[in-house]
């Protein structure tokens, strides 16, 4: 486990992100048909906000959700939904909005808890309302998916365009999936949670998608790899920054939702920190396994990239490996990325990688075999700068 | 050097100068009702009957009316904006906020009425004065006791009047309660000239200084929203526009709340509350704190695996976190003091969440260092060929972000409108912050000697790079790989 952090903070990691992809692919395939049959089954338990009607929240101890109910007889609110949050408030869900009904319901929850009427938090939404936000809601993401769409396609490539808005509507649906399965309450939060999902899991795709093209850019001109060849190095050198990225964001929003629980208010805290934490793993994950795939699927179908898959097998005889080795990657300008044989040292395996490989240039392997001599032969002492500093 | 010099101090300059102005002027962030506790009532107007557009003036004035009224209740920083067709109304504080929701909510028709009795002759009970709601119903029934009025007495008035179907608030161009030399208060409506006007409101008092049929009693009632205010005595046959008084047994309210009446009765459009909330303020005191709790607490933990794995690189991390967390705490006290503009508790997640993104920047940075520096560059060498790269991946990232604040505020109303500023806001922010301060720190860092010393940066030395992989056995391991194992 060590030696794999290790590994891993060295930047010595080598997953075959190809392969994994496979299964990736099973795992997102069922999440998506289980959200979707959700969705269609049990529907999303959506709040008044979007169906109308009066919510009402206090804070109140040592009630059970019967005694409200009996409080509430003949208002028209005890059929509605009592809940408990957490230990010490409740909250009542009912389709009332005539002003006079609402305020009876408020005067009785008011003297159950022994406050003043002015601690009851209520909240009436007209039936109509729920669909203009979404109507507006829905414009809103028509828009941005349009816009992003294109400003994607303009400044990386059309087809990562679609991989990205893949991937985000992935995102989406497993959120918004899960809200079905476990029948959590949609609120304005809630849609403020997902539309953040979005925003995070495009930003995660595009430096993913860039990291790609760096990468891609000067590793085609060799013609030596494949498409997916290529992408799996570029998740390499990415995954590490993915890592951290998503763990210093999903430590706030775990902080949001424990802290959540921990003060009466916040619920709205919690709502959002729960739709968050699933939103960025998934967002997380999907840049990786679905954006990159969806592209690398894309791009191997072009005719250059099939006609260099085949100069490739042609060239080793064996596709069933992922071979990215230190001196084409050193060769090219690039960072290295380690082929997974933990207990060789590096050097031998240099050695190694080159015998696997030996249509490989020489002359290439020579020259970075000297670049690591020469930077290992003076430890401790500071290698001098090869480009001059701008100042 | 000189000019990454420049661009360090400045930033750091212009932080603690932002935090300063907020500090000596007194800005301070505008809490949404969500985390004060008030009330809110988002109104929309009902279709015109005749089909016509609701036109902008039509909104604009209805939003006049309506803060006028709410301001006219007293209630302190009262908050009254149109978005887009609808207008919301922000109370914050917990006094009377369910009156105030009723009284923005309702239509409040104003109309002058001749009245036709006066007094109980409708067989009322002293009780049944006090029954709104049957008066309510009785109102637009076209029998003559349909056309009972609740006031300081019930009083029956004419529907059909000719003059008077014009006389609506509109008529009224404004109106003021004056103290008169005699002690008592008075009410001087002025109405316009023309009509609907002074024309309309002649034509009824003539009916009703006569004594004609339409008009028995002599007296024209006051009526807002089937509720009578005040029904004058006519004292004579015509009128000059803006000479009118009405006087009373009126005290000192009574007269303001007619005036009030008058000026801002009459809404030219009917609004119906689509949305009214009423936060209270322990909840909302309660969702305050743990926000800004959870956002300190992630901070402090983000802050903790930042140093932990970044080392030195951490550091700069956080100062630069700090930067963002300056400017942005000075354009929200700015926001909230001279535009209104009020944090909620979405954009208080919001926020927390730009946490993220905003380390992000950096981590993008350095895992390019690391990259670059395991390929056998020197960190000075890295530190200048990665930033240029590093950051044209973070803008290209930011700007998607920022794509999806612009429409989703452009686009949305209420608490997402309010999400998307936060989030644009904090996104601008960290390229601002990411360019002035995190990448050149980083170049005087690697400049002043932190160069020689990869490790310190949670940098693994390349020089040492063998050693440390013929060692299998965990006890043996370096520094590096502690924090690897620690995180």
């Amino acid at each position: 486990m060590i030696s794999f952090f290790r590994m891993m903070y060295r930047g010595e990691h080598h997953f075959d992100f190809p392969a994994l992809w496979r299964k990736a692919l099973i795992i997102s395939g069922l999440l998506v048909v289980v959200s979707v049959g959700a969705l269609v089954v049990r529907g999303l338990n959506l709040g008044i906000e979007f169906e109308g009607g009066t919510s009402w929240e206090v804070t109140v101890t040592d009630l059970t959700i019967a005694d409200v109910r009996d409080e509430l007889a003949g208002t028209g609110a005890e059929s509605g939904k009592i809940q408990t949050l957490g230990t010490d408030a409740i909250r009542v869900r009912a389709d009332l909005d005539v002003a006079d009904d609402v305020a009876e319901v408020t005067a009785r929850l008011a003297s159950l808890a022994g406050v003043d009427v002015t601690e009851v938090s209520v909240t009436t939404v007209g039936p109509s309302w729920g669909d203009q936000i979404t109507d507006k809601a829905r414009n809103a993401l028509i828009w941005f998916f349009i816009i992003v769409a294109g400003y994607i396609a303009i400044r990386l490539e059309w087809k990562m365009a679609v991989g990205a808005l893949i991937a985000v509507a992935h995102d989406i649906v497993i959120s918004v999936g899960l809200y079905a399965v476990f029948q959590f309450e949609v609120t304005p939060a809630t849609v403020i949670a997902f539309l953040t999902i979005m925003g995070y899991s495009l930003y995660d795709t595009i430096v993913v998608y860039d990291k790609v093209r760096d990468v891609g850019g000067r590793l085609t001109v060799t013609g030596r790899y494949t498409y997916s060849e290529m992408m799996n190095l570029s998740l390499n050198q990415v995954l590490m920054r993915s890592i951290n990225t998503s763990i210093t964001s999903v430590l706030p929003v775990v902080s949001m939702l424990v802290i959540g629980s921990l003060f009466l208010g916040a619920l709205t805290l919690r709502e959002f920190a729960i739709a968050l934490l699933i939103g960025i793993l998934v967002g997380t994950y999907s840049s990786i396994f679905v954006a990159a795939s969806v592209v690398a699927y894309m791009k191997e179908r072009e005719a250059e990239n099939r006609a260099t898959a085949a100069k490739v097998q042609a060239r080793s005889g064996d596709t069933g490996t992922r071979r990215v080795s230190d001196e084409d990657v050193t060769l090219a300008g690039i960072p290295a990325a380690r082929t997974r044989q933990p207990t060789t040292s590096s050097r031998e395996r240099s050695a190694g990688g080159g015998s696997q490989r030996p249509a490989r240039g020489q002359a290439a392997q020579r020259s970075a075999a000297a670049k690591r001599t020469a930077s290992s032969a003076r430890p401790g002492q500071p290698p001098k700068p090869r480009k001059k500093k701008k100042s | 050097m000189r000019q990454q010099l420049t661009f360090v101090i400045g930033i750091v300059a212009l932080s603690v100068a932002g935090i300063l102005y907020t500090f000596v002027s007194g800005n301070e962030p505008l809490l949404g009702l969500d985390l004060q506790g008030g009330a809110s009532v988002v109104l929309e107007p009902e279709p015109l009957p005749d089909g016509q557009e609701i036109t902008d003036e039509s909104l604009d004035q209805a939003v006049d009316i309506i803060r006028n009224r709410v301001d006219g209740l007293g209630v302190r920083e009262p908050e009254v904006t149109r978005q887009g067709q609808t207008i919301l109304v922000q109370i914050p504080g917990v006094d009377d906020q369910q009156r105030a929701i009723d009284l923005v909510g309702q239509t409040a028709e104003l109309r002058f009425r001749p009245v036709l009795e006066f007094g109980t002759s409708l067989d009322l009970t002293p009780d049944a004065t006090v029954d709104e709601e049957s008066v309510l119903q009785l109102r637009n029934d076209p029998s003559p006791s349909g056309r009972l009025r609740m006031g300081p007495v019930p009083l029956v008035v004419d529907q059909e009047n000719e003059p008077g179907q014009h006389l609506t608030g509109v008529a009224v161009e404004s109106a003021a309660a004056r103290l008169t030399p005699s002690g008592g208060w008075a009410v001087n409506p002025v109405f316009k000239s023309g009509s609907p006007g002074i024309d309309d409101f002649n034509a009824l008092a003539l009916q009703c200084f006569n004594l004609q049929p339409t008009c028995p009693t002599g007296r024209i009632a006051i009526e807002i929203d089937g509720y009578v205010e005040s029904a004058p005595n006519v004292q004579a046959p015509a009128f000059e526009r803006d000479v009118i008084q009405i006087t009373g047994q009126f005290s000192t309210d009574e007269a303001k709340d007619l005036a009030l009446a008058l000026n801002f009765g009459a809404l030219p459009l009917e609004l119906t509350p689509q949305e009214s909330r009423i936060v209270s303020s322990t909840l909302g005191e309660d969702a305050l704190d743990a926000g800004v709790f959870a956002g300190l607490v992630g901070v402090v933990l983000v802050s903790i695996y930042l140093i932990a794995y970044y080392r030195w690189l951490g550091v700069i991390a956080i100062l630069s976190l700090l930067i963002s967390g300056a400017l942005l705490w000075t354009a929200v006290a700015w926001l909230g003091e001279s535009q209104g503009l009020a944090l909620t508790l979405a954009g208080v997640t919001g926020l927390i969440v730009s946490i993220g993104v905003s380390v992000d920047s950096n981590v993008v940075y350095f895992e390019h260092l690391k990259e670059d520096v395991r390929n056998g560059r020197t960190v000075r060498s890295a530190v200048e060929r990665a930033f240029p790269i590093a950051y044209s991946t973070i803008v290209k990232a930011d700007v998607a972000s920022l794509i999806a604040a612009v429409v989703l505020y452009w686009l949305t109303v209420g608490q997402v409108r309010g999400f998307a500023l936060f989030l644009g806001l904090a996104t601008v922010l960290d390229l601002i912050a990411t360019y002035f301060f995190m990448g050149p720190a980083i170049r005087l860092m690697a400049a002043r000697g932190f160069g020689d010393r990869p490790r310190s940066l949670g940098i693994p030395d390349p020089t040492g790079r063998d050693e440390a992989m013929d060692a299998s056995n965990a006890a043996t391991e370096p520094e590096a790989l502690a924090t690897g194992g620690a995180s």
